[in-house]
């Protein structure tokens, strides 16, 4: 039907559309303009080489890759979550104006900070290529963790934003569990050093696996078992399901309490 | 029971928009509640903006509505025109609906003229090609001049206004949602927006107004309607 296929091309149109809004009113009245993109991973990297060579001393192989590649994945998460879940609040004045797909509003900014994380990747691979660490074989695990990435933060991402147009709790609770979550996952250390008691807080945090893939690509450090992959992946599919549903029924009523 | 539904307009012929026991129910919050009070208190205070409203509206009709303030006007047309749902009854609209209620609304302040009017023609239903055919003609009709590409917080209100119209109106509606004392500017772009939506009423377009005005209603509509509380009188 035409009527069908206008709408998917519309919400397409309108989703990259917003992307670009969100990339372009970031580096808006910067003298660097979208040089940022590119300065901001430079400077991260310079900080953490640094840092590194004086004072850590972890007996992880590699520390410096292992670290940075978790710290942008990090970085990326953290930074969605804590912008999308404010968002419909925020864009209240679009809310407002028609009717329109509301979930384009998480997921432009997903998708711009997506934007970003692949950017900083790039830069990373030039050192990490020139160390020998980067095999070209494994370009195809590099994309299927973006995916599971995007996947979780996609799930999570309308499930927070949703519920936070209704309970403005949400926010104050993410950004407390920001905070916990950045050490149950093993970014400065390595999953070895956990207790096998408590193992099962890194099986239910989905980010255990996606940050283990990113270390094995970067750094050559071994790849999550297929336990852990399995249960990470159960979770982030829950959370994508959740999520959809809670969005769907939440956003008929996003005009009603904002 | 509620749905929401917008139909291609071929499946029924003369009919734009059917309300069938719509409802509206808003939950009084004089604070924002938390999710612990909701869960403690359970219930909450309850106002029907909207009762059992039955409505059909054919296509080309003009529709007036009228009525005292918080009669429920305004709930009438965001459900109508999408903006928020009922919460029992089903809304069928045949076509693109687009209101002129907030001219403003979803502009950045930071970016351009010409970004907002891609990122506002978009949210009105239009595709990004539409909007590249139609740019220039949306300028024009804006009378935006040399601030087109400068960012938007340097508008002055008037500007902000004639662009939100110009987008609105190059939205090609099939039905178009106007609210009473539509001021777009200064006098020259009132008789242009007042021109254009007389386009529009000569057009054969279905267009539902709310206003107090009754004399303007009495000229212009086919119908008119009285909202009372909730209900139609």
């Amino acid at each position: 039907m035409k009527s069908k296929s206008y709408e998917i091309r519309l919400f397409w149109d309108l989703l990259c559309g917003m992307t670009e809004k969100e990339l372009k009113s970031r580096y808006k009245h910067t003298v660097f303009g979208f040089l940022w993109i590119l300065i901001n991973p430079l400077l991260q990297m310079l900080v953490i080489g640094f840092i590194f060579r004086l004072f850590i001393k972890e007996p992880i192989s590699n520390y410096f890759y292992y670290l940075f590649c978790g710290l942008l994945v990090w970085n990326f998460f953290s930074l969605t979550l804590s912008k999308t879940t404010p968002s419909i609040v925020y864009e209240r004045s679009l809310i407002k104006k028609s009717r329109f797909p509301h979930s384009v509003i998480p997921l432009s900014i997903i998708f711009s900070n997506a934007i970003n994380l692949v950017i900083a990747l790039g830069l990373f691979s030039v050192p990490v290529v020139i160390n020998g660490l980067f095999d070209i074989k494994n370009i195809p695990i590099l994309l299927i963790a973006l995916f599971l990435l995007l996947i979780f933060s996609i799930g999570i991402s309308l499930f927070t934003s949703a519920l936070n147009v209704r309970f403005r709790d949400v926010n104050f609770f993410v950004q407390a569990v920001l905070i916990l979550w950045f050490y149950a996952t093993p970014i400065v250390y390595s999953i070895s050093v956990v207790p096998y008691n408590l193992m099962w807080l890194w099986r239910i945090n989905p980010l255990t696996s996606i940050v283990q893939l990113f270390q094995f690509i970067f750094s050559g450090a071994p790849p999550p078992g297929w336990g852990m992959l399995l249960i990470n992946l159960s979770i982030s599919m829950l959370f994508l399901v959740l999520g959809i549903i809670v969005f769907k029924l939440e956003s008929k009523n996003f005009d009603d309490w904002v | 029971m509620k749905t929401v539904k917008n139909r291609n307009s071929r499946s029924h012929a003369d009919i734009a928009i059917k309300l069938s026991g719509v409802s509206k129910r808003y939950t009084i919050h004089h604070e924002k509640p938390t999710l612990v009070e909701h869960l403690i208190k359970g219930k909450t205070e309850e106002f029907w903006a909207l009762k059992d409203i039955n409505l059909t509206i054919k296509k080309g009709e003009k529709i007036g509505i009228i009525g005292p303030n918080g009669s429920g006007k305004t709930t009438l047309l965001k459900i109508i025109s999408g903006i928020t749902s009922p919460t029992s009854g089903t809304v069928i609209t045949y076509g693109k609906v687009v209101s002129l209620i907030d001219l403003e609304a979803g502009f950045h302040p930071d970016l351009t003229g010409i970004d907002n009017i891609y990122l506002n023609g978009m949210l009105l239903g239009m595709n990004k090609k539409e909007i590249e055919c139609k740019l220039d003609s949306i300028i024009a009709f804006a009378d935006i001049g040399q601030f087109i590409d400068a960012s938007l917080f340097i508008y002055s209100e008037g500007m902000k206004l004639r662009l939100g119209f110009s987008i609105a109106v190059h939205a090609d509606p099939a039905v178009l949602i106007l609210d009473e004392g539509l001021n777009t500017g200064d006098v020259k772009f009132q008789q242009k927006s007042n021109a254009k939506i007389q386009d529009y009423f000569e057009q054969g377009k279905t267009i539902v107004i709310a206003s107090h005005w009754l004399e303007y209603i009495r000229k212009n509509c086919d119908r008119i309607l009285t909202l009372e509380n909730g209900c139609v009188l």
